[in-house]
């Protein structure tokens, strides 16, 4: 139909989202989004934890539906029910996490649902060799042979994510959606996704691109759109814009930490107890390393509470799980000066150290079973053979009346509790064995207003009762509000410590997306 | 509570099934029948205790030697005891042992080699099977222990021994399952692996007792079958591999783990056997037996499966 589109200055967007709203339960994802990609151009989408962008992305290629607002492709509306929609008019995606079936060859990944046929078989010739022209696009640049017939389950997560991009650009597509798609990638093979990016911008390609990385934005996109608290905030072009304003932007200047808090009596350094630094040293750390963690040293004194933030999976969970002995770590551990290595959780448990899961369900509830249990899982121990039940029941019940549990009994699933009151039951079975280090995952993530609140009054109890707490938080606004120390993690390795004057939004935004000038490690 | 506990769901339609055969069948309803019924109820219920064990520890839990593992408890009673009673004690000691034994290395298998259960004990009944085969060569000398007889078709106020023995089983189960740290960690660890381990619970550990108590409590079962059938032979313990783990399903056990009780696979050991006496009395042949069997099975899962979702 190239008659109804006359060539103009400002040609109409390929792709127009505009008043996108989304809500998970009680969470707002996404508010009043928009978002408006040309033909021929590179969108970086950029925002903060939780602002939306990750929803967003979703939205446009199909995979959630939102609940208002509308989307037009190439002048229709566009109404997607799944991915496999968005694909066939044009819209795919590359993911951080992987979508290819181990098991499964190249080619055959690369074709997955919309294999070349011929004569009612599929057409593997062919096939093959259009893979084989599509990886010769990174050739060069893998580090270790990709053929059409490699098996995926062989290849590491950089040439992983590179066969991803090649599925996705298998579909042709006239919109592609790059979110984080560069973490695993190395400095080359960045290099050489760019130049592509590049050329397909030529072509007429629109691309959407979603990174954490600041120097990549500015290296590739032609536009910033920031979403803040799930509100399109502003749109710059990247010529005539520089990071601090779009750190600015993407914090509206520090006072989102106000409103996030507004309300909740947090306990804040106020809550501090003086002297703190007199205090004794409950946790040392010396080159403790895990994983993708990099070596690092910390050292956290009685009563403190200590933030871990940063982007989302930066290596925070995996700094938590080492602490508590469920993965393999190396380097020195102290515990009130004793030198320790947990092996298991039972070992970091016995000495006193607890850990509140980031994934409720998979990792902090027994689902089916009673509260009763859930509460007292670790604590079984103390009620001899036979189980002294009544004693146990009440133990229970106390737990539940000092954390205000909302339930109809402690014999009830937990599955029947709402979300708030569930992760009260997951920190609750640790209370009575009065933890010295408590371990918090991402605690408030899917939670209600009012549970934050009245988890961040009891994490100001235990404070201020000795209990050391070390807290990672994707939600900055209340590292910033309960903590006094805040370390930000990138890519494993902790890039800055934030405290006193540096430990403000602008700070820890900043330091997050890894940008020149952030407070120093 | 509306919702009706599986186990007894499974109680009321074995003594439905009862009255039911008494319409059928007008002899069949009396004391004697009733009390033959449980007896025979008794075995099963107690071989299909362990397996009741190892599907609620969950992680795709199964005990497929359990057939094998009575067997051998049955022809190592038969063999070492060789009719003494005073033997007896000796027997009962080693039974339990090499029962346990064969557990541990079941359980060792799964938790620390990662071989999935149903491969691992199935491995293990080949194993066990071939071993007695070999060592025996179908020649299994010995004899049973009058006392053996005795304990078990002896009668008490009217009611066999096995019968108390299986009630006594029942309290024992009831308690190891409820009012032990064992039996409260097993049921976390059916459920979710990764929260237990999180919450301080020696996953592995409660893995491999598990299997062990399986292993123990099959032979004991053997041990004690001789005592009924008064006489061995090659194929004993297979008959109640499938209906063990039959008994554990029909009585509400979740074959995901994490839910289920011993009471359940008790009342599910009664329905199947009810049901089969009921088929035999009505001389129906055995591909009919194995159909209604079938879709007894397939129509109380479907109850369950029902009621769960409502919660």
């Amino acid at each position: 139909m190239p008659d109804r589109d006359p060539p103009a200055s400002t040609p109409e967007p390929l792709l127009s989202a505009r008043g996108i709203a989304k809500r998970y339960g009680a969470v707002r994802a996404l508010e009043e989004a928009s978002l408006s990609v040309r033909a021929g151009e590179v969108v970086a989408l950029l925002g903060a934890n939780g602002s939306g962008k990750s929803t967003l992305g979703k939205i446009i290629t199909g995979i959630t539906r939102p609940d208002a607002g509308t989307l037009t492709f190439d002048g229709a509306p566009l109404h997607l029910s799944e991915p496999a929609q968005a694909r066939r008019r044009g819209i795919t995606a590359v993911y951080q996490e992987l979508s290819l079936v181990p098991d499964l060859s190249v080619a055959e990944n690369v074709w997955l649902g919309h294999e070349p046929v011929r004569r009612g078989g599929i057409d593997r010739r062919t096939m093959k060799g259009r893979t084989a022209e599509l990886l010769a696009s990174f050739a060069g640049v893998f580090s270790v042979p990709v053929e059409p017939d490699t098996l995926v389950d062989s290849l590491p997560p950089s040439e992983r994510q590179l066969v991803e991009v090649v599925k996705a650009l298998a579909w042709r597509p006239r919109l592609l959606v790059l979110d984080e798609a560069t973490a695993s990638l190395d400095a080359r093979q960045v290099d050489r996704l760019f130049e592509l990016v590049r050329g397909w911008r030529e072509g007429g390609m629109a691309v959407v691109f979603v990174s954490h990385r600041m120097n990549e934005i500015f290296r590739v996109a032609d536009r910033a759109v920031v979403l803040r608290n799930g509100v399109t905030v502003g749109e710059r072009r990247i010529g005539e814009v520089d990071e601090q304003e779009l750190v600015q932007l993407m914090t509206g200047g520090g006072a989102v930490a106000a409103i996030a808090l507004e309300g909740h009596d947090a306990p804040g350094a106020a809550a501090a107890p003086p002297g703190a630094t007199e205090a004794p040293v409950v946790l040392e750390l010396r080159r403790f390393a895990s994983g993708v963690v990099a070596p690092l040293d910390l050292t956290l004194r009685q009563g403190e509470l200590v933030g871990v933030g940063g982007l989302q999976g930066q290596g925070q969970s995996r700094l938590l799980l080492a602490l508590f002995g469920a993965v393999p770590h190396q380097g020195e551990v102290r515990l009130e000066g004793a030198p320790v290595a947990f092996r298991n959780p039972r070992q970091a448990l016995r000495a006193g150290v607890a850990y509140v899961p980031g994934d409720r369900n998979r990792e902090g509830l027994l689902p089916v079973r009673p509260i009763l249990e859930n509460l007292q899982l670790p604590n079984w121990r103390r009620y001899g053979t036979p189980l002294r039940m009544e004693r146990a029941r009440r133990d229970a019940a106390a737990v539940v009346a000092d954390l205000d549990v909302r339930l109809a009994s402690l014999d009830e699933p937990v599955a029947n509790l709402s979300g708030g009151n569930a992760q009260k039951v997951v920190i609750g079975k640790w209370l009575s064995r009065r933890p010295k280090l408590l371990l918090l995952d991402d605690p408030t993530k899917g939670v209600d207003v009012n549970a934050k609140a009245e988890l961040y009054r009891l994490l100001a109890r235990l404070q201020a009762q000795g209990t050391t707490i070390l807290f990672h938080s994707s939600d900055d606004a209340e590292l910033l509000g309960l903590c006094q120390r805040v370390l930000v993690m990138q890519d494993g390795r902790v890039t800055a410590t934030l405290e006193g004057d540096t430990l403000d939004q602008r700070h820890l935004v900043a330091a997050a997306m890894g940008a020149q000038g952030a407070g120093a490690a | 509570m509306s919702r009706v506990p599986p186990a007894a769901v499974a109680l009321l339609l074995s003594v439905a099934l009862f009255f039911l055969a008494g319409l059928v069948q007008p002899n069949f309803v009396n004391a004697a029948q009733a009390i033959n019924i449980v007896r025979l109820a008794a075995f099963l219920g107690i071989i299909a205790a362990g397996q009741t064990l190892v599907i609620i520890s969950g992680g795709e839990g199964i005990d497929l030697s359990v057939g094998a593992v009575v067997t051998l408890g049955a022809i190592l009673t038969f063999m070492i005891s060789g009719g003494s009673s005073e033997r007896l004690w000796l027997a009962l000691l080693v039974v339990l042992a090499v029962g346990a034994a064969i557990g541990l290395v079941n359980g060792l298998g799964i938790v620390f080699v990662r071989i999935p259960p149903l491969v691992m004990t199935l491995g293990m009944a080949g194993v066990v099977q071939g071993t007695i085969l070999a060592v025996t060569r179908g020649n299994i000398p010995g004899g049973v222990p009058r006392a053996l007889a005795n304990l078990v078709t002896g009668r008490f106020l009217g009611v066999p021994g096995a019968i108390y023995l299986w009630a006594l089983l029942g309290l024992l189960m009831w308690f190891v399952l409820q009012r032990t740290r064992y039996g409260r960690e097993l049921f976390a660890v059916g459920v979710n692996r990764r929260t237990a381990a999180l919450s301080g619970v020696n996953v592995s550990g409660v893995v491999v007792l598990t299997y062990t108590l399986s292993g123990l409590l099959a032979a004991l079962g053997g041990l004690l079958l001789l005592g009924f059938t008064q006489r061995v032979f090659l194929t004993l313990g297979e008959t109640y591999l499938f209906p063990s783990i039959a008994a554990v399903v029909v009585g509400g056990t979740v074959l995901a783990g994490g839910r289920g009780s011993y009471f359940g696979t008790m009342a599910g050991a009664l329905v199947l056997t009810m049901t089969e006496s009921l088929l035999r009395s009505m001389r129906i042949g055995e591909a009919y037996q194995m159909i209604v069997f079938g879709a007894i099975l397939v129509v109380l899962l479907s109850v369950y499966g029902r009621q769960r979702e409502r919660e």
